[in-house]
C-alpha cells in the first residue's frame, strides 16, 4: 500500500480519496456585473420544480432557495454601500463537509461528474448534511407544499392543482421531510452526456448551461467544463480576481467567485 | 443430475462470481470511489421524451423580450430568453421567468361572465366563479355597445400592440374616441417626461437608448434602469459589457439618489442628494466640463450657480469638481434621467439638463452614447405612441365623470390598482354605463365590470409588440401560442372582429378579417421583401411562418437618427429645486418593487423572490434610516402610519441604511384587494396616497411630496431572507438590521 502515495491532506471522509480540485463541471460567478436581480432565482425554482413556502414559512427561514442571493450593508450613512452581491448556492465540494454525515448515503459523490449529488429517494430527513454544511445551502421540505390544499381548485370535491401543470418532468417532484439542494441542473447534464454518447463523442463546453447562468441578464455566472483549458470556465477560474468561498477548510468548492474591480 | 442447478444456487454462485470479480479488480484505482446506483432510477436520469421549442414574446411588461418556451404534451414547462432577439439576447428577468405562474395561476377568469359590479370573481376559499355567458353572448353584448359609437371609449395596458392597433382602427372605423393605453409602469418611469424632454432638446418625441454598454462613465440621476426601467434585461445586459465587456477598462458607475436603489447600490459612487436637485446637478457638472475644456460656457450651463447647486443638493463641490473630471477623461461618459427624479415638479427640467450633458460631452449616435430609439418596423409614421401619463388619465376620468362615456372597454390595465387612488377612477365608473373587462385574472376593475370577457394569457395568444426602446435597431417581436388556451378565453381581438362583423357598417369594412391572425398578417404585409430584415421571405404566408419561428422581426443594422447637440445647448435651462406638495418632514420616495413590478402579486414565486435590497419577502416595507428611526423611537418591524395630503397607509418598518434621514420610501406592487389568493390582503399600496399634482409634461410628481409618520404601537414582522430575528421574536435593535 505504500506505493499508493497518499496525501493525508486530501482524504476525505471514511477513507475516500477527495478528488482534485479541477473536476468536471464548474461555475464561475461575477460578483462585478452581479445586479442582483434575482432572475438566477426565479429561474432555478421554474427547472427544478421548487416549491414556494408563503409568508410564514419564509419567515422562519423555510424557504427552499436552492439559490439565494446574499448582500450585507458595509458602514454607515452616508458612506454605506452594500457588499457585492453574492449568489450563494452548492459549492459541490471536492471534498465535501455534508457527504460523511449521512447515514443513507443520500448524500453522495458522484464518481461520473465528480458532483454532490442528493438521493431524494434515500433520504430519512435527518438534516444532518445541513447541519455540516458551511455554505447553508440546504434546504428541507418541512412540510407537503407542493399539495397544500391552498393551491389547488376544488371540483367536485376534487382536488385540481393547476401549478402543477409546470412541473419539470425531469426532475422529482420532493416530498415533507426530504433535504434538497442545488444539483448544478443534472438533468441538463444527462441530457446532454446521452446526447454527446449517442453522438459518439464527448460532451462540449457550452453545449447546455444551468438554468440560473441561462437567464442571469448580465452574464454573472459562467457554467462549463474546468478540465477544459479552453473552457470560458476553466480560464475565468484562475482569473486574478477569483476567490473561493471558505477554501481555508479544504471543501475544495467548484464555484468560483471574481471579485469587483 | 448431479450438474442440476436450482435458480437459487445459480443465483448465489452468480453472486459470488460478481464478488470475485470485484475482489480481483478491486485493487485498481477505480475501487477508490465505491460505485452507488440509486435504488430507483430518479427522472433525472431518465429520458421523458422530447420538448418542443416555441419563441414568442413576453407580456410582463412593455419591454417586449424575446422567449423561448419549452413545452411537452401541450404544457409550457419553463421560459427561457431568446438568444438572437435584439432586446434581451437570450436573457430573462424575475418577471417573465415565473409568468407560467400567471398562465397555471389557480385564479384565472374561467370565461365570459356578468355579474352585480363589485361582486368578487371568487368565493371565500378562493374558488373562481363560474362563467355564466357563452362566447356568441358576449359578442353580442360588444357588438350592441359598438352601435352607440360616440359613448364608447377603450382604456388598454401596453400590450400588445397588435390589440391597440386593431382597436385604433376599430375606434378610427367607428367614430368612436381613440383608445387610450396606461400601466402604472409607464407612469414609474415618467415615460412622457422623457419623451417630451427628447421632443424640446432634438425636435423628436420618443424614448432614447442609453447604450451604457460600450460606455466607460455612467452618471445616472436616478434612473432605475437595472431594476423595472424601460427595458431592464437590456440595460442589465449591457450593465454587464459596460463592467467586463473591455479587458482594458471597467466602466465606472455614479448614481446621484436619496434612497439607495437596487440600481444605485452597483454605482462605483453613490450621492444620496437631496430630492429635486438632480438637474441642478447635472448643470453643475456641464458648467465645470464646459468651464475646465477651457470652451466657451454653452447657453445651457451659464447660468448655473455652483454656490446654489451645492447647498441646495448636498454634494460637495470638490465632488463636482472630481466629476466633472471624470467625465473630461472618460472615452464614452452618458448622463441618464429617469426614475423618481422625473417624477417631480421640475422633472422636465431634471431630464432636459441631463440630456444636455449628453449634448455637451457629444455622444449622440456614438458608440457608448444616446441613440434616438428608432421606429418600430410597421410603426405608423406619427411615431411613438407613448402611454397615457397621469394627467391625460386626469382628463380621462373627467370625461367618464361628465357621463360621455357610455361603454368603457377596459384592456391589459387594472386601473383600479394602478392609477393613484385621489384620481378617483373607482368613483367615476359609477357614471360610466357600461364596463367591459377582458381581464385574465380577477383583478380589482375586472370585479368592478359588468361583464368580464377574458382575454387569453400571453403565452396563449397571438400578437406582435413593437419595442419603443431597448435596442438600437428597429425592432418587431412577435408573440404566438406555446399552448392552447387553458380557460375558456378568447382573444379579445377575435371578439372585436366578430363583433364589428355583426354590427355591420364602418367596423365591418374597417375589420374585414376571419380572425386576428388574419389581422396581424394584414399589418406584417408592408415588411415582406424589405432589405436588412433579420430573415426574409417572398410573400406573406412564408414570412409570417418565419416571424413565429423567429420571434419577430427586426432590422440588422442600427438606425442612424440625427440629432443637433449644437442647438439643444442653445437653450437656457430652468433646473431649479422642486416644490414638494405637503407638510411632512419626510420626503417620500415610492419606487416599484423590484421583482414584483405593477402586475407581479399573483404569482407566488415572484412574492417569494427576496427584494435585493432589503430581503422582504410577500410583503410591503417602510425604508427609514436608522438614525432617525432610533430618534423617532421606531424599530424594524414597527408598524407606522404614512400621512400625507391625499391619504394615509399603514406598513412595518425596514430600518434601511443607505437612505438619508430626511426621506423615507415605499414600494410599490402589493396592496391588492382582489386579483386571486397570492395578491388579495397583502402589503399596502403607496399609490392611495398619491397627490394629484403634474409635472409640465403630465408626469404625475409621485415623488414630489413630504409626509408625516406616525406610530401606531403594533408590531408586524416582516417575513425576510437575511433574518430570522423578527418572527423569533428576539434579538431586536441593534442586530436587527
Amino acid at each position: 500500500m505504500s506505493n499508493l502515495n497518499i496525501d493525508l491532506n486530501r482524504v476525505g471522509a471514511k477513507g475516500a480519496l477527495a478528488e482534485e480540485a479541477d473536476g468536471k463541471w464548474g461555475m464561475v460567478i461575477d460578483q462585478d456585473v452581479c445586479t442582483g436581480c434575482q432572475a438566477c432565482v426565479a429561474a432555478c425554482a421554474m427547472e427544478n420544480n421548487i416549491p414556494f413556502v408563503m409568508e410564514e414559512d419564509a419567515a422562519y427561514g423555510r424557504t427552499l432557495h436552492w439559490i439565494r442571493i446574499e448582500r450585507f450593508w458595509e458602514g454607515e450613512y452616508p458612506e454605506v454601500r452594500t457588499t457585492p452581491y453574492q449568489p450563494m448556492l452548492c459549492q459541490q465540494c471536492g471534498s465535501a463537509p455534508c457527504e460523511p454525515v449521512c447515514p443513507v448515503f443520500a448524500s453522495v459523490h458522484s464518481q461520473a461528474q465528480e458532483l454532490n449529488l442528493q438521493v431524494y429517494n434515500r433520504c430519512i430527513g435527518t438534516r444532518y448534511c445541513a447541519n455540516n454544511c458551511p455554505y447553508q445551502v440546504r434546504t428541507f421540505n418541512w412540510r407537503d407544499y407542493a399539495i397544500e390544499p391552498f393551491h389547488a381548485n376544488d371540483f367536485d370535491g376534487q382536488l385540481v392543482f393547476p401549478l402543477h401543470n409546470q412541473f419539470n418532468p425531469d426532475v422529482t417532484v420532493r416530498r415533507r421531510g426530504i433535504m434538497e439542494k442545488c444539483t448544478f441542473c443534472i438533468q441538463r447534464i444527462h441530457k446532454a452526456e446521452d446526447k454527446a454518447k449517442s453522438e459518439g463523442r464527448a460532451v462540449e463546453d457550452g453545449e447546455f448551461t444551468t438554468a440560473c447562468a441561462q437567464a442571469c441578464p448580465t452574464n454573472a455566472i459562467t457554467f462549463g467544463l474546468l478540465d477544459d483549458s479552453e473552457s470560458l470556465v476553466s480560464q475565468l477560474a484562475n482569473h486574478k480576481h477569483g476567490y473561493r468561498h471558505l477554501e481555508e477548510m479544504n471543501t475544495l468548492p467548484r464555484i468560483t467567485y471574481l471579485q469587483e474591480g | 443430475m448431479s450438474e442440476k442447478i436450482s435458480r437459487r444456487d445459480f443465483l448465489r454462485l452468480a453472486s459470488v462470481g460478481a464478488a470475485t470479480t470485484a475482489v480481483l479488480t478491486g485493487c485498481g484505482p477505480a475501487s477508490r470511489y465505491v460505485q452507488r446506483e440509486p435504488y430507483a432510477r430518479m427522472p433525472e436520469y431518465t429520458y421523458n421524451g422530447l420538448s418542443t421549442y416555441y419563441a414568442t414574446t413576453c407580456r410582463e411588461c412593455a419591454a417586449g423580450c424575446g422567449l423561448i418556451v419549452r413545452t411537452m404534451q401541450g404544457r409550457a414547462l419553463k421560459v427561457e430568453g431568446n438568444p438572437n432577439h435584439p432586446v434581451n439576447r437570450g436573457k430573462t428577468c424575475p418577471r417573465g421567468q415565473v409568468t407560467l405562474q400567471g398562465l397555471y395561476n389557480p385564479n384565472r377568469v374561467r370565461g365570459p361572465l356578468q355579474h352585480a359590479r363589485g361582486e368578487a370573481l371568487y368565493d371565500a376559499n378562493f374558488q373562481d366563479a363560474q362563467p355564466n355567458l357563452d362566447w356568441e353572448a358576449a359578442i353580442r353584448v360588444v357588438a350592441d355597445a359598438l352601435e352607440e359609437t360616440a359613448g364608447v371609449a377603450f382604456l388598454m395596458g401596453t400590450a400588445s400592440d397588435h390589440l391597440f392597433d386593431l382597436v385604433s382602427d376599430l375606434a378610427n372605423a367607428a367614430g368612436a374616441s381613440a383608445p387610450i393605453r396606461f400601466s402604472a409602469g409607464s407612469m414609474f418611469e415618467t415615460r412622457a417626461t422623457l419623451s417630451q424632454a427628447t421632443e424640446n432638446l432634438f425636435g423628436r418625441a420618443g424614448l432614447p437608448y442609453f447604450d451604457i454598454a460600450n460606455s466607460d462613465l455612467v452618471l445616472s440621476f436616478g434612473a432605475n434602469f437595472l431594476e423595472t426601467w424601460l427595458s431592464p434585461v437590456a440595460y442589465n445586459f449591457a450593465f454587464g459589457k459596460m463592467r467586463r465587456g473591455n479587458p482594458q477598462r471597467r466602466g465606472h458607475f455614479i448614481q446621484f439618489e436619496p434612497r439607495m436603489s437596487q440600481t444605485g447600490s452597483k454605482a462605483d459612487d453613490w450621492f444620496p442628494i437631496v430630492p429635486g436637485t438632480e438637474g441642478m446637478v447635472a448643470a453643475a457638472i456641464g458648467r465645470l466640463v464646459a468651464e475646465a475644456k477651457g470652451e466657451p460656457l454653452p447657453r445651457a450651463f451659464a447660468s448655473v450657480d455652483l454656490e446654489a447647486v451645492t447647498s441646495a443638493s448636498g454634494v460637495k463641490l470638490e465632488a463636482l469638481a472630481q466629476i466633472a473630471q471624470l467625465v473630461i477623461s472618460a472615452f464614452a461618459p452618458i448622463a441618464i434621467p429617469g426614475g423618481p427624479s422625473l417624477g417631480m415638479s421640475n422633472g422636465l427640467a431634471t431630464a432636459e439638463a441631463v440630456l444636455s450633458l449628453n449634448a455637451l460631452v457629444d455622444n449622440f449616435g456614438k458608440p457608448g452614447g444616446v441613440f434616438l430609439s428608432p421606429l418600430s418596423p410597421n410603426q405608423d409614421p406619427d411615431g411613438y405612441h407613448r402611454p397615457a401619463s397621469a394627467q391625460e388619465m386626469a382628463d380621462f376620468i373627467d370625461r367618464m365623470k361628465s357621463g360621455e362615456i357610455k361603454t368603457l372597454f377596459i384592456h391589459g390595465v387594472n386601473p383600479i390598482f394602478e392609477l393613484p387612488k385621489s384620481l378617483g377612477f373607482a368613483e367615476a365608473l359609477a357614471n360610466v354605463g357600461t364596463v367591459i373587462s377582458f381581464a385574465t385574472f380577477p383583478d380589482e376593475t375586472a370585479v368592478a365590470s359588468d361583464y368580464v370577457f377574458p382575454d387569453h394569457h400571453g403565452l396563449e395568444a397571438w400578437g406582435y409588440q413593437r419595442i419603443a426602446t431597448g435596442a438600437m435597431q428597429s425592432v418587431l417581436s412577435g408573440l404566438q401560442p406555446v399552448v392552447s388556451p387553458f380557460q375558456d378565453t378568447r382573444a379579445t381581438a377575435d371578439v372585436f372582429i366578430a363583433a364589428a362583423q355583426l354590427t355591420g357598417g364602418e367596423p365591418a369594412r374597417a375589420l374585414p378579417f376571419n380572425d386576428e391572425v388574419a389581422y396581424i398578417q394584414s399589418k406584417l404585409a408592408n415588411l415582406v421583401g424589405q432589405a436588412d430584415g433579420s430573415f426574409n421571405a417572398p410573400e406573406i404566408n412564408s414570412f409570417s411562418a418565419y416571424f413565429q419561428q423567429h420571434g419577430g422581426w427586426w432590422k440588422n443594422s442600427a438606425e442612424e437618427v440625427a440629432v443637433d447637440a449644437a442647438s439643444a445647448l442653445g437653450r437656457e435651462l430652468m433646473a431649479s429645486q422642486a416644490q414638494f406638495a405637503g407638510a411632512g418632514e419626510f420626503f417620500f420616495v415610492p419606487f416599484v418593487a423590484p421583482t414584483l413590478a405593477e402586475a407581479g402579486a399573483n404569482k407566488p414565486w415572484l412574492q417569494e423572490l427576496p427584494d435585493p435590497m432589503t430581503t422582504v419577502m410577500w410583503n410591503t416595507w417602510v425604508e427609514m434610516n436608522p438614525e432617525t428611526a432610533h430618534e423617532l423611537g421606531i424599530d424594524n418591524d414597527d408598524v407606522v402610519k404614512i400621512i400625507s395630503e391625499a391619504g394615509e397607509v399603514e406598513a412595518p418598518v425596514y430600518l434601511y441604511p443607505a437612505i438619508r434621514p430626511d426621506t423615507i420610501a415605499m414600494p410599490f406592487g402589493q396592496g391588492h384587494t382582489a386579483y386571486g389568493r397570492y395578491a388579495q390582503g397583502r402589503g399596502t399600496n403607496p399609490a392611495d396616497i398619491f397627490g394629484l399634482l403634474f409635472n409640465e409634461a403630465g408626469d404625475l410628481t409621485f415623488a414630489g411630496m413630504k409626509v408625516k409618520v406616525e406610530k401606531t404601537g403594533r408590531k408586524q414582522p416582516l417575513s425576510r431572507l437575511e433574518s430570522r430575528i423578527g418572527v423569533y421574536g428576539e434579538g431586536m435593535g441593534e442586530e436587527g438590521h
